[in-house]
């Protein structure tokens, strides 16, 4: 870690306007800045910015700066939203991490988090380690020749089930976007992953509200019980009525290069009765289009059943 | 029970470690690994590094620290960097910053620039298979190959032939790093007297003895000191590259200095547990006794061919009764890092191989598995003529199964909702040993006693075992002994390796404390002494005569000593003539694997063990389930995958799998205990190692009974299980 200048912004306004890199809970940034793959000259301490807040009365609007334990512990919000944050990291991590830091954390992606390996996304032309690598863990959908890093948050795949938006800071007004146009695909330029401008900041995430959401859960399937990364993971919500599916909001983790929304699933749900049997035969699409690497041939499988598992555990 | 002496201070931070030790004038070493797996080292421009901020020297192979290969009689060479430009695997270590913060050595070290001659690195030990080598012998007299044969029978083959029932499967393990939780670190001083090293290692004496050899200087003005060691496994035996160059750093710069490896680090810069493939074929009858076993081993070793994963010869060898066996131990030099002992080396990935076949013979058989294991039950290892000295498998077995349920068992498992449940077993076993060890015991006039010697208590229990034997051999109340360890200047013993500690260091504190009683009873009856010309006896802590008592406390002071004191050492000897001696255990596991997603986790494990004497339960308990939760990480988590270029994928701990609270439910261990006195006096056999050796077969034999799905490898991850 080299030495660097830490200051604290007193409002959003001001820490717009400072160059430098935010920091809220750190536990991405310093974690980077230990392995050399970050290394901001000036840092900017957010943590006092009035960032806060969790309201439940009309959908769910987060502040950036709210903590993901004490977000996962709030009665109102959805539990497919809860339930992928109780499932992410520790909870010395969710402690810690704020939600808007986490959804810009950096993929796991050894090669990475590693200077000594090139990467087309830590230094834009050096190539890919991971293609040729061992990549078991990497993505199989939205990936391109230059990277296959897995975007590795897990409410982000909520949040991208639930059509939510995040709202950005910046030196010339704020802005609202749709987290799933938010995000990026890697092709050419996996250094470039989201839309985020020289010098926003997110200030708050805000989820439409979605009464039969309530019924909703998130499966992730993993090598270990907890403090993990997904293999698979997917995000669901269903409107069941009289046994029929009205409506359904899936999205799957750990398989692609941002949070993966699968229309083609719900497509195939909507209409059909509420069995196993419909599960299956709509999560039959859930891997469409997917490339798997030498590694994770597996995954196509692992996530058409996951989906199915959270289909399962949703409906109930 | 006892609670562990040292564990207050442990949870409360008052444990000092080798790398608590601050000292004035400290400066700090970061060191530097090679990012090429094979070639030579060209040249190293160290000039930014210099110039950083706090930089005190730069230590490199062309401005290198004075050092040579480190010989002792139990290691034999031991490798000290910075030596020559010879790099042999990706992570070695190849330099030393210097400066006065770590932040700022780690910072000057990320501004060296290395150039390298490369050379074609052999990374891969699955095409090396073809052209391995023979094992070199594993000691005088045993060869690498063995064969026993019945009389009349040719080959092991013909033997195989023969048998009416047939099993052959192949069988992988993975490369393991120890992962101990306290990095290897080392503070080392030179002082008027000589060096003093603190550093968490597996006995302070032999540490000694490579440091003194490395550095060229007399043994005697060489000091280790270790009394906390935050896990070892193996991968604290031999003396860690931060001993060596702290200790020929701070000789150079003449001020204290300090090296402790980064957690990747720790995964090349120390050394792991090989990879292994093994071929086994076992032959039997249609009732299920064993007609022929032929185990066939491979390991994966470093260039220096210095170590090789025993799995044939730690399990078939001596496991079961059978007429025919034939074992062998080949070897595939890789440019990876070095490779040592590791918690059941041999005995662990090896029983994940035989008590897998053995799982796959009982379902040829259409045998319950436990039965087929009793069948074969031994008296002796296979061609010897040394009967085990103490033997309760079949108790082992009797009670598991009872405890676990396993007669609930189905042969196809059980469904739970949508969960598949399987159940599975395997034997354990890990030899007996003990090794020479000397104690000194010491009577104080405050009536306390000292108790000590110079090895290591990395987590096992030592200290408390030190208290509770040093209290019964006084006859003194526990809280009264002081137990002293971890100082390379305590008499030598109590090394930490191959479970041997309690047996080794318990026989000779009884040996010494009976020799301290004598001196204490001729003492008091010497001329001038309170009990002059009397007949004395020793009790309670007391000495007695002419209806009389004093404590050795009183006597000492009446007697104007201050302390008095007795060394001894006990030593294996001709038992070894008598008897085969091990320490055995009946494993079991139930998994549950998901039915759409495939994860497998364990739900209830329990191991009941047959180890001699059991000194303390509260933390022999607390060894077995140590053991346990490796066994279930060997079997569901833990491996190195090592790339074509030699780098590690995965060399941290946040993606080195180990299981964490969440994977691990409740532990069951139970005892037998039949004190073997005629393996040792205390009547103790080992503990540390045998908690491991059965859980991976285990978990993948209840996978199996779960899924129907025979995985022959380790670890055992989801796609394995995904049709």
């Amino acid at each position: 870690m080299r030495p660097f200048e830490l200051t604290a912004p007193e409002s959003v306004a001001d820490a717009v306007a400072s160059p430098g890199t935010f920091l809220a809970g750190g536990t991405t940034l310093v974690d980077l800045m230990k392995l050399n793959v970050m290394t901001p000259q000036r840092v900017l301490d957010i943590n006092a910015l009035p960032l806060r807040g969790i309201d439940t009365s009309d959908g769910l609007r987060i502040g950036a700066l709210e903590r993901m334990s004490d977000i996962a512990a709030h009665p109102g919000v959805y539990p497919v939203i809860s339930r992928a944050l109780l499932q992410s990291a520790s909870q010395q991590l969710r402690n810690m991490a704020s939600i808007g830091g986490n959804l810009l954390q950096r993929t796991r992606c050894g090669y990475f988090r590693d200077v000594n390996m090139p990467c087309n996304k830590r230094q834009p032309g050096s190539g890919c380690s991971a293609i040729n690598g061992v990549n078991r863990m990497h993505a199989i959908l939205g990936t391109s020749d230059s990277c296959v890093a897995t975007h590795a948050s897990d409410v982000a795949v909520a949040f991208v089930a639930l059509d939510a938006e995040i709202t950005l800071a910046g030196a010339s007004g704020t802005r609202t976007v749709k987290l799933d146009d938010f995000y990026r695909v890697p092709g050419d330029t996996p250094d470039v992953e989201n839309d985020l401008r020289p010098g926003e900041l997110i200030t708050e995430v805000v989820v439409p509200r979605l009464d039969w959401a309530r019924r909703s859960t998130y499966v992730k399937v993993r090598d270990r019980q907890s403090y993990e990364f997904a293999l698979a993971s997917a995000a669901v919500a269903l409107d069941i009525q009289d046994g029929q599916i009205a409506d359904a909001r899936v999205a799957a983790g750990g398989v692609a290069t941002k949070p993966w929304r699968l229309t083609a699933v719900e497509e195939a749900l909507r209409g059909r009765p509420a069995t196993t049997q419909s599960f299956e035969d709509a999560a039959s699409v859930a891997a469409d289009g997917a490339k798997p690497l030498s590694h994770n041939s597996f995954k196509p499988a692992l996530l058409r059943r996951t989906v199915v598992r959270a289909l399962i555990e949703g409906s109930r | 029970m006892t609670s562990r002496l040292d564990g207050p201070l442990k949870v409360t931070g008052g444990a000092k470690y080798g790398a608590d030790n601050l000292l004035p004038g400290m400066v700090h070493g970061y060191v530097v690994v090679s990012t090429t797996a094979h070639g030579e080292i060209t040249a190293m421009d160290v000039t930014a590094a210099k110039g950083a901020p706090g930089v005190i020297a730069v230590y490199s192979p062309f401005d290198s620290l004075e050092m040579r290969p480190a010989e002792t009689p139990l290691f034999g060479t031991t490798w000290v960097p910075l030596q020559d430009r010879e790099v042999t695997y990706y992570g070695q270590p190849i330099g030393l910053v210097v400066a006065e913060t770590y932040e700022q050595a780690r910072d000057a070290a990320m501004l060296i620039e290395v150039s390298y001659q490369e050379r074609p690195a052999v990374t891969s030990f699955e095409n090396g298979i073809p052209t391995a080598e023979i094992a070199p012998a594993p000691r005088p007299g045993v060869e690498a190959e063995i064969t026993v044969l019945a009389d009349g029978v040719e080959s092991i083959e013909d033997a195989l032939a023969a048998s009416p029932v047939v099993v052959e499967a192949t069988y992988s393990t993975a490369t393991q790093n120890h992962a101990a939780m306290e990095p290897h670190s080392a503070v080392a001083e030179w002082t008027a007297d000589g060096l003093i090293v603190y550093s968490g290692n597996q006995a302070a004496y032999i540490q000694a003895a490579e440091l003194a050899s490395a550095l060229e200087i007399d043994v005697e003005s060489v000091r280790c000191v270790n009394p906390y060691v935050g896990g070892a496994f193996g991968g604290k035996g031999r003396t860690s590259v931060t001993a060596f160059l702290a200790a020929a750093a701070a000789r150079a710069l003449d001020r204290p200095v300090k090296v402790v490896l980064t957690r990747e680090q720790v995964f090349t810069a120390t050394a792991t547990r090989p990879a292994t493939l093994q071929k086994i074929a076992l032959g039997a009858a249609e009732d299920g006794t064993l007609t022929a076993i032929r185990h066939d081993s491979w390991s994966s070793t470093a260039m220096d061919r210095s170590f090789v994963e025993p799995t044939s010869h730690g399990t078939s060898r001596e496991w079961y009764a059978t007429p025919n066996l034939a074992v062998s131990q080949r070897m595939v030099p890789l440019n990876v890092p070095p490779v040592t002992y590791m918690r059941a080396p041999g005995e662990a990935p090896g029983s994940f191989a035989l008590e897998s076949a053995m799982d796959e013979l009982a379902i040829a058989l259409n045998m319950d598995p436990i039965e087929l294991r009793l069948r074969n039950n031994s008296t002796a290892p296979p061609g010897h003529d040394l009967l085990w000295s103490s033997k309760h498998l079949d108790e082992c077995y009797r009670i598991g199964a009872d405890r676990f349920g396993w007669a609930e068992r189905s042969p196809d498992g059980r469904a739970d909702g949508d969960w598949l449940v399987g159940m599975g077993t395997a034997t354990a076993m890990f030899p007996a040993i003990r090794f020479p060890a000397t104690v000194r015991v010491t009577l104080r006039d405050d009536d306390t006693a000292e108790v000590g010697t110079a090895g290591a208590d990395p987590g096992t229990g030592l200290w408390t075992v030190m208290s509770l034997v040093g209290a019964e051999s006084l006859d003194i109340a526990q809280d009264r002994v002081i137990p002293l360890l971890g100082d390379s200047a305590l008499p030598p013993g109590g090394l930490s390796g191959g479970s041997t500690a309690t047996a080794s260091v318990g026989s000779a504190i009884m040996a010494a404390a009976t020799q301290v009683i004598d001196d204490l009873t001729a003492l008091a009856s010497s001329a001038g002494a309170p009990f002059e010309a009397l007949e004395v006896s020793y009790e309670d802590g007391r000495v007695l005569a002419g209806g009389r008592s004093m404590s050795f406390g009183e006597l000492l002071r009446a007697t104007g000593n201050t302390t008095i004191s007795a060394t001894a050492t006990s030593a294996p000897g001709e038992e070894l003539t008598k008897h085969s001696f091990s320490s055995f255990g009946a494993q079991f596991v139930e998994v549950r694997v998901h039915k759409w997603t495939r994860e497998a986790r364990v739900s209830r494990m329990l191991g009941v063990f047959d180890a001699g004497r059991i000194i303390n339960e509260k933390t022999a308990r607390s060894q077995i389930m140590g053991g346990m939760i490796w066994g279930v990480s060997a079997a569901l988590h833990e491996g190195l995958e090592i790339e074509a270029n030699g780098r590690f994928a995965n060399a941290d701990l946040a993606n080195y799998l180990v299981p964490v609270n969440a994977d691990i439910p409740a532990v069951d261990v139970h005892f037998v205990q039949y004190p073997d006195t005629l393996h040792n006096p205390v009547g103790a056999k080992g503990l540390g190692e045998i908690g491991t050796v059965g859980m991976a077969a285990a978990v993948a034999n209840a996978i199996h009974n779960a899924t129907g799905i025979r995985v022959r490898h380790i670890p055992i991850v989801i796609e394995d299980l995904i049709d």
